[in-house]
């Protein structure tokens, strides 16, 4: 009782981007005790797909998080794809795959500006953010929008990849992937990123397991989980994926774990640009699904995200259950926060990618 | 009559008040501007800084309930007004309001309220970001001050004076103090951008961990002068340092005095926005191990040869 | 040797941003370009459009009304303020009438002076259109 104080990282505090309650107890610099409260931005996602059409779900799901928006149509979609029994054709496939990877990597260059603005790095934010706008404008010509793409539909996409946009796209690629490098040269070697992040945030293995953590925040300490390629969803099957792992188990190794999943994200789209099959995008959908249910899973840039769907007969789902992987980093949280100073507690919560959108639902 | 005239220009007009509150202006500016530059942006207009005071000394000035107003609202003019007493003994271009022996002291002294002033108004607006804003920024104060100190009485040992306006000349006469004492100056720089609570010593005011530390609840008026004094103390400390070991604005035959002034002044302040924009935020204990383990040991090494070099 | 680099790793990166190209635009100092496949403004080929109300049903949001006035005429009005520029209505339209042109929408003081009417039709239309796949981009 001698001089605790309570800290709020409250709704609104610069460190967030979206609103988060974490009443910090301190004691002098050492953080003595956590708690978390969700909930500020739930919007009743799931109840309010049960009123929409599959059609227009597809656009509800879009907007669960800005950040993996495709990755959430696709899963969805897969789902949906399942229950009717439709086989989408392998261009589609491939296509679909390309806007997951090419969100992989805006993903993980926001995060590492996020990181970079935490520790008062700001040049990092800055030169990160400046070579996302390079996925971005990718992302921009094949589907038109930057942040929402709404290019699947329920058996494909609609979208396809014409000879002037190839050679434009694998340009910008080629630039991005000698960007991306250069900061993980940067991240590996500047002196001051690594001493505000080593050792920070250490979950062991068997604290991952009980968590049921997933994501970079797993591989990064060491437990080998990627479900690109043990389950090989979409057109991970033609691939071969090389999965990005740590065994440190800090902030430091996320880092470098997100940093080398960008690098092999860029190297499977120029793969998968290149090895583009022939044919139709996609195929056509009816509007009434059969009654089932369904569980499907992709790997998000955050981790493992799964739906649950069941229909029963009619053009609207009975239920769609979400749960998205920053649910269970956030839940390491208070194991992570135990014994660190004041000051590491934005380096940890940088760390494990914040995503309250997605949690929230 | 004419000297009192004569003494309040030189307070309010010219190296005083209007001159000071300009060069702040410009020297925030250009500050803003290269570290944008240096990190890929276009960087703000140049009537930026200008423009975020005159809409702060318009906006609601509020404070939480409990606090003393009179303190809340006399720390900020404690603060702006030492810096500008301080700037009355340090020659610009040539210039100068009063110079005596000793002053050096003075001026450091003065220098080191704006601290006090901070610290002491994060206590009194007491919230949780305030009071944790407030207590890094002391034991920030007591990392860098030592070395701050030690790095700036070496030019003083090797002039032979405490005066300013001295040292000054007489660096321009035999050699800059930067070519004799590298080690100083570097402290010095250190010193300063702890002083001057810039990346990678913004702990105090770290944004993403403690909001805006001790000036959390200041808005307003209020916090339009705090901005005034750190920018001012900024001018002040980098005139210091250009003074202290640049040779002041010292005749060097090519250009006059007030170009050469002004071109070192801008040289230390690029000196301080690339530091910016170099580093991430060190963290309190790393700052203390540094300040303690590192710069003060090499602060008394400067002295120690400085005295070797005087008496030699 | 590595060890004292460190210190001052970014210096180079640095020096040579100092000399590229800008990343931000100069707004509203400057022009704002779009590039021509971005997702912007509904517009309808009026010709083409014949009422069969697949873009409203598709539509997620209630962006896009469809108005009947019981002797085979209709109006299609769009609301700005609940589009999303999400471009179902584009997939939806079986004769390829209506597209997502790439302009901003204007903006207006009263939320009720951004509703447009997209397509106004008094007579019934029969004339059967071609669905068509779209273009790349």
């Amino acid at each position: 009782m001698s001089n605790r104080m309570t800290i709020p990282i409250g709704p609104q505090h610069p460190l967030l981007k979206e609103p988060l309650s974490f009443m910090i107890t301190v004691e002098g610099e050492r953080v003595v005790d956590s708690t978390l409260r969700l909930g500020y931005v739930h919007r009743g996602i799931e109840r309010l797909c049960q009123t929409k059409t599959y059609v227009q779900n597809l656009h509800l799901f879009e907007r669960v998080c800005g950040i993996c928006s495709h990755v959430h149509t696709t899963t969805y979609c897969q789902g949906v794809e399942a229950l009717l029994g439709l086989e989408v054709p392998p261009r589609g496939l491939h296509l679909r795959t390309l806007l997951c990877e090419l969100e992989r990597v805006h993903s993980h260059l926001l995060w590492l500006g996020v990181l970079g603005e935490n520790i008062g790095f700001q040049t990092i934010f800055m030169y990160a953010w400046r070579d996302r706008e390079i996925a971005l404008d990718i992302m921009e010509e094949l589907s038109g929008g930057r942040v929402t793409h709404s290019c699947n539909v329920i058996g494909g996409v609609r979208i396809d990849v014409g000879d002037a946009q190839f050679s434009s796209i694998v340009s910008q690629l080629n630039d991005l992937e000698q960007r991306v490098e250069k900061l993980l040269d940067v991240i590996q070697h500047e002196r001051t990123l690594r001493v505000r992040t080593q050792g920070i945030g250490y979950l062991s293995p068997e604290k991952i397991r009980n968590y049921c953590v997933v994501g970079p925040v797993a591989r990064a300490s060491g437990v080998d989980v990627d479900l690109r390629r043990d389950c090989k969803y979409a057109a991970y099957g033609w691939l071969h994926v090389n999965v990005a792992l740590a065994h440190e188990g800090d902030v430091w190794a996320r880092t470098m774990v997100r940093a080398r999943e960008a690098i092999e994200s860029l190297r499977l789209c120029r793969q998968l640009l290149v090895g583009l099959p022939e044919g139709p995008t996609q195929v056509r959908a009816p509007r009434r699904v059969p009654p089932g249910e369904v569980v499907s899973r992709a790997e998000a840039p955050r981790g493992e995200l799964l739906y649950y769907i069941r229909s029963d007969g009619s053009d609207k789902p009975a239920r769609v259950k979400i749960r998205t992987p920053t649910l269970t980093s956030l839940i390491t949280v208070h194991d992570q926060l135990e014994g660190v100073e004041t000051a590491d507690v934005s380096v940890v919560l940088s760390g494990i990618d914040l995503c309250i959108a997605c949690a929230d639902r | 009559m004419t000297d009192l005239l004569d003494a309040l220009t030189k307070l309010l007009l010219f190296p005083g008040f209007a001159f000071l509150f300009a060069c702040a202006m410009l020297f925030a500016w250009i500050d803003r501007r290269v570290i944008a530059r240096l990190q890929g942006r276009v960087g703000p207009p140049w009537f930026q800084p200008l423009a975020d005071w005159i809409k702060l000394m318009a906006k609601e000035d509020i404070l939480p309930t409990g606090t003393n107003g009179w303190v809340c609202a006399a720390l900020p003019v404690l603060s702006l007004a030492a810096v500008l007493t301080a700037s009355i003994y340090i020659p610009v271009g040539g210039w100068i309001a009063q110079a005596f022996e000793g002053d050096l002291i003075v001026v450091l002294f003065l220098l080191s309220l704006p601290p006090l002033a901070y610290f002491l108004g994060g206590w009194a607006t007491g919230g949780v970001y305030s009071v944790i804003g407030g207590n890094r920024s002391l034991l920030q104060y007591f990392s860098y001050e030592v070395p701050f100190l030690m790095a700036l009485c070496s030019p003083a040992i090797l002039a032979g004076s405490w005066s300013i306006a001295e040292i000054a000349a007489r660096q321009s006469e035999t050699i800059w103090g930067v070519l004799v004492q590298p080690l100083g100056f570097i402290l010095a720089l250190v010193g300063l951008i702890g002083k001057l609570k810039r990346v990678p010593f913004d702990i105090p005011k770290a944004k993403s961990e403690i909001v805006a530390g001790p000036l959390t609840e200041f808005s307003g008026r209020k916090l339009a002068l705090w901005h005034l004094s750190i920018e001012v103390k900024t001018v002040v400390g980098i005139f210091l340092l250009v003074n202290a070991f640049l040779g002041g604005s010292g005749v060097s035959g090519l250009l006059p005095a007030p170009i050469t002034f002004a071109i070192k002044s801008l040289l230390v302040l690029l000196i301080l926005s690339v530091a910016s924009v170099l580093y991430a935020r060190l963290r309190i204990d790393q700052l203390a191990n540094l300040g303690w383990r590192v710069l003060a040991p090499l602060a008394l090494l400067q002295i120690t040869v400085t005295v070797w070099i005087g008496v030699a | 040797m590595l060890r004292l680099r460190s210190i001052v790793y970014l210096l180079p990166d640095l020096m040579r941003t100092l000399f590229t190209r800008r990343s931000t635009v100069r707004y509203p100092f400057g022009p704002l370009e779009l590039p021509s496949y971005f997702r912007g403004r509904v517009v309808v080929d009026a010709e083409q459009c014949r009422g069969c109300g697949a873009c409203v049903r598709d539509c997620p949001s209630t962006g896009l009304r469809l108005r009947r006035d019981g002797q085979g005429g209709y109006r299609l009005l769009h609301y700005p303020d609940c589009c999303a520029n999400c471009g179902q209505c584009e997939a939806s339209c079986p004769t390829d009438a209506l597209h997502l042109a790439s302009a901003y929408v204007a903006p207006r003081l009263a939320r009720e002076e951004l509703a447009e009417t997209l397509v106004e039709h008094k007579e019934e239309r029969k004339k059967r259109g071609t669905r068509q796949t779209h273009p790349a981009g």
